[in-house]
């Protein structure tokens, strides 16, 4: 089931805008650059030459998915939400 | 779950039934991928920078610090207090420290070539054996501040009138006083370029400057007896003669100038016997020119009156304006 709602989402285009929401929202409230100046020093730790991006993914993904703030997060839940229930009227 | 997709009827009819827990949990896996996604997006932005290399170049470093913008009063923006530094400048010539805005104006005044610039620049160099006057024809490319020989002789000989020999300098001013008055005058020093007839000096003025200039060998060639003045019947020799023979005659005898613009002033009677001899023996001695007219004979000698006046005087006869 879950695989058709997502078949749904892409085929709807929600999936990319709520993603294109999503990184609007992390952009204004500036996790961006926090997460940037957090790279920036696993780059300089690990050397410019030397970093993969093997080593941010795994740095950065815990890292961010913590960071992201509480209120962009349920507005995000709440569009899915809504998605999906848009989808049982229908 | 199941393998064959559903379609989309089946998909609601399933989602009707899930109880909101799993909902919540469903919408909650749905914005973890979305997350992720971004995440991801993020990591490869970055590490693309860090590679193509601009991912610190909004990092200041230390050294560009003194680059930023100064904003203090009396200060402008460089750090600099706004006075205008003074560059200081040697002097090729006199080899002196000038203030570059002075430099100009002196190098004028220093080698003489400025409009203004005359006295002392000219001395100098006339001191030094450079020629000023053909300066303006030197190549402009080819400064020689040092005495430059091959240039400097050939000028000395041609154009630079205090290098001229004795000699040509004599017969210049022979030249020069045969056809001018060439009185000088007491309070300008110069001489009187006017004619040999100028009302404002006296033969015997005339007289007295050529014979300081030239000394007495040379005269006027006009001081032959009752003979116009022909220059190109100039005898030197003769006019030596007479001019001694004048000389001689004005010592003992009380000449006085007679009128100075009339046909030339005859000197005092007690010459006249005199005269009449030296007026035969010119005569004789006279190596032929022609004779204009008959001249009376200068008080000194010297200043004779070009044109001829008037009558005739015959040999014997003295003029009569004793």
């Amino acid at each position: 089931m879950k695989t058709a709602v997502n078949q749904k989402l892409i085929e709807t285009g929600e999936r990319e805008r709520l993603r294109e929401l999503l990184r609007t929202r992390l952009i204004e409230c500036g996790w961006k650059d926090q997460m940037k100046a957090y790279c920036k020093d696993i780059v300089k730790e690990k050397g410019v030459e030397n970093v993969t991006v093997d080593d941010l993914v795994a740095e950065i993904t815990p890292k961010g998915r913590a960071l992201v703030p509480d209120a962009v997060k349920r507005e995000l839940l709440q569009r899915i939400r809504t998605f999906l229930a848009q989808q049982t009227k229908i | 779950m199941q393998q064959i997709p559903l379609t989309d009827e089946e998909a609601l009819v399933l989602l009707q039934s899930i109880s909101s827990d799993e909902l919540e949990s469903f919408s909650q896996d749905i914005y973890d991928e979305v997350a992720n996604e971004v995440s991801l997006g993020l990591c490869f932005e970055v590490h693309r920078a860090v590679k193509l290399g601009f991912l610190f170049l909004d990092e200041s470093k230390e050294d560009e610090k003194k680059f930023e913008i100064v904003d203090e009063i009396g200060r402008d923006v460089f750090g600099q207090v706004p006075m205008k530094k003074q560059f200081e400048c040697i002097c090729p010539n006199c080899q002196r420290n000038l203030a570059a805005s002075r430099f100009a104006p002196h190098l004028e005044k220093c080698m003489g070539m400025g409009r203004n610039s005359s006295r002392l620049a000219s001395k100098r160099i006339a001191n030094t054996g450079k020629v000023d006057s053909d300066i303006d024809d030197l190549d402009d490319g080819d400064w020689n501040y040092g005495n430059d020989k091959k240039s400097s002789k050939k000028k000395r000989d041609k154009n630079c009138p205090r290098k001229i020999k004795p000699k040509a300098r004599n017969e210049e001013r022979k030249a020069l006083l045969l056809q001018c008055c060439g009185v000088i005058s007491e309070h300008t020093k110069k001489m009187c370029t006017r004619s040999r007839r100028c009302p404002q000096h006296t033969d015997e003025q005339r007289q007295i400057v050529r014979l300081s200039l030239l000394g007495q060998q040379i005269t006027l060639p006009e001081t032959t007896d009752d003979i116009q003045v022909d220059i190109d019947t100039y005898d030197e020799g003769q006019t030596q003669l007479l001019q001694e023979a004048m000389y001689r005659s004005w010592d003992t005898g009380s000449s006085t100038n007679a009128s100075p613009a009339d046909s030339g002033s005859a000197p005092g009677g007690s010459i006249s016997s005199k005269r009449k001899e030296k007026r035969a023996s010119s005569n004789s001695g006279r190596s032929g020119g022609s004779k204009k007219s008959k001249s009376r004979l200068p008080p000194g000698g010297s200043s004779i009156n070009m044109g001829n006046h008037g009558a005739l005087v015959s040999q014997p006869h003295l003029p009569s304006d004793i």
